[in-house]
């Protein structure tokens, strides 16, 4: 094959590839509330094992979600780190903090980290209790 | 003296108790910082401030008096700062130009915050470049009136709300003119209070936004060319009259969203070209008469859970499509509408058409399925379709039908 047959293939199979997808700001809809996306600090992703993106505004919607369906269901589940807005981390490995004093979008005070120690790091005091993504999904 | 006498004079005498002195700040006045002013203010006093700039920092309110401000003095955040924090009750603060509040992802900065503070009024003043405009929190019986709030949100997704209300109740919030925030309004844990007459233009998300607020009513406003419309939430016994939504376009962009909504009434609000006038999700004996839907993409998209509704006396003109929805929709009932799609006749006069009218086309049905076959719209084989459809139904639903559709529109009259 002509090496351009190459370069084809492995777009077509890039294409297909399971994986998370920027959120478009603005633009995208929870698939949860049906309410746009704004806040780049609290949004979070999932993605099923046949490829299927699907956006939320809040973790809390997110985690609603994956509780009405299975986990085993998701390929990836991926949320926005609060002490680096836009920025997307597992999940799975993510600590949640509920904390009255950072709103989240759908009234949870939820919030999560991919550090632990940038809840510490904030630049002011934040009291409030800190999840694991197992202890979230049982609260809620 | 009798006792009487001496009550009388008492009563006499009231106009001149509880009148507080007039402090004047300025350049060349006897202060020339709001903050030492308020200081020295006592309980009922005025403070006039005259024009000039003032840069501050973050400037506490801790008394109940009024700030008044004369030819709109300009009162600075300098771009990093909240402007008023607000902590005491029944303060006033009238005729200001607030600019340049800080932005913070941590912390909601706001031109004006009022924390845990009652009868405080906000009116008429011009806020311009704020993060977050009018911000109430725990605070009941507000005022909040004639005030300009402009923001600068165009690409930036990290802003505020104009107006923001949380866990209040007894609010007004009448006659502002709201623009370019993250979302106009926005009430959270709000109840019984009004939001009257406001014009809501240009945000990013919804130009009016309610979660989880009951009791409340909201009337003669305009929402117009907002990111996502107006959205309703959560929240229950909501009455909305003598609105206007329109050019809210997008495909995440209703001119309003209903979500969970239990006992709300609507009537006399008029949607114009909007992607989608109305996306209806878990909503609950809800009223909808005398509104007119012009020019939208759907009127009205009635998703799941949708129980014990009553659509009456509406107009549905040029709607590309009238009804989106399936066959879950309990006992929601479509009576006596005026439909401009309508074909049929009215051989006995009565006005009201002799045969059903079936609002859900077949290719609205197909459309729900399968959105990318948009692409086929006003292909004549679609049209084949849906007269086939028409003449001996078989997938559109049984129950969306209207029995006694109009012949002639309903006058409706915003404003």
């Amino acid at each position: 094959m002509k090496p351009y047959t190459y370069i084809f293939l492995s777009i077509l199979i890039m294409g297909c590839g399971v994986s998370t997808k920027p959120i478009e700001y603005g633009r995208d809809q929870c698939s949860y509330c049906k309410m746009a996306i704004v806040d780049k600090a609290h949004s979070a992703q999932v993605v099923t094992n046949k490829g299927r993106v699907y956006s939320f505004d809040a973790i809390e919607c997110m985690v609603d979600y994956v509780n009405e369906a299975s986990e085993a269901d998701f390929a990836h589940l991926v949320i926005s780190d609060f002490s680096q807005p836009g920025k997307m981390v597992d999940a799975r490995d993510a600590h949640y903090l509920v904390s009255d004093q950072i709103p989240s979008p759908m009234g949870a005070f939820l919030s999560g980290f991919g550090v632990l120690d940038s809840i510490q790091n904030l630049p002011e005091r934040i009291e409030g209790e800190t999840l694991t993504w197992q202890q979230l999904k049982n609260e809620r | 003296m009798s006792a009487r006498g001496i009550y009388t004079i008492l009563f006499l005498l009231l106009p001149f108790f509880g009148n507080g002195k007039t402090i004047e700040v300025g350049a060349d006045k006897e202060f020339n910082s709001i903050q030492k002013a308020i200081v020295e203010a006592s309980y009922n006093d005025s403070i006039l401030l005259f024009p000039g700039r003032y840069e501050e920092g973050a400037i506490v309110i801790d008394k109940s008096i009024s700030l008044i401000g004369i030819n709109y003095p300009i009162v600075s955040g300098s771009g990093k700062y909240e402007v008023f924090r607000i902590t005491a009750d029944s303060v006033s603060l009238q005729g200001l130009n607030i600019v340049d509040v800080g932005v913070s992802y941590l912390k909601d900065l706001a031109a004006i915050r009022v924390e845990n503070s009652h009868h405080v009024t906000i009116t008429g003043n011009k806020i311009t470049n704020a993060f977050f405009g009018i911000y109430f929190a725990k605070s009941h019986f507000a005022t909040i009136t004639y005030n300009e709030v402009i923001g600068n949100a165009v690409h930036e997704h990290n802003s505020g709300n104009a107006i923001h209300l949380w866990s209040c109740h007894s609010a007004m919030i009448r006659s502002n003119h709201v623009f370019r925030h993250r979302d106009g309004i926005y009430l959270e844990f709000v109840e019984r209070s009004f939001v009257i007459n406001n014009i809501s233009k240009n945000h990013l998300r919804y130009g009016l936004h309610f979660m989880f607020s009951n009791y409340d009513e909201y009337n003669h406003n305009d929402f117009s060319d907002n990111g996502a419309g107006v959205a309703v939430m959560f929240s229950r016994f909501i009455d909305m009259c003598n609105n206007t939504f329109s050019h809210n376009w997008g495909p995440a962009a209703y001119g309003l969203l209903l979500k969970e909504i239990y006992d709300g009434y609507m009537e006399n609000n008029l949607f114009h070209t909007n992607s989608t006038a109305i996306h209806a999700e878990g909503v609950t004996r809800t009223y909808m008469q005398y509104n007119t839907f012009r020019d939208n993409g759907w009127a009205l998209n009635v998703g799941g859970s949708c129980m014990d509704n009553m659509i009456s006396h509406n107009n549905f003109i040029n709607n590309t499509f009238d009804i989106i929805g399936g066959n879950n929709q309990l006992n929601t009932r479509y009576e006596n509408n005026y439909w401009s799609e309508y074909s049929g006749y009215d051989l006995d006069k009565d006005k009201i058409g002799d045969i059903p009218h079936r609002p859900v086309k077949l290719f609205n049905y197909i459309i729900d399925r399968v959105p990318e076959s948009i692409v086929l719209l006003r292909s004549p084989f679609v049209d084949l379709l849906s007269v086939a459809e028409k003449i001996s139904p078989v997938f559109t639903p049984e129950n969306i039908i209207d029995l006694k559709p109009s012949m002639k529109k309903f006058n409706v009259t915003v404003n």
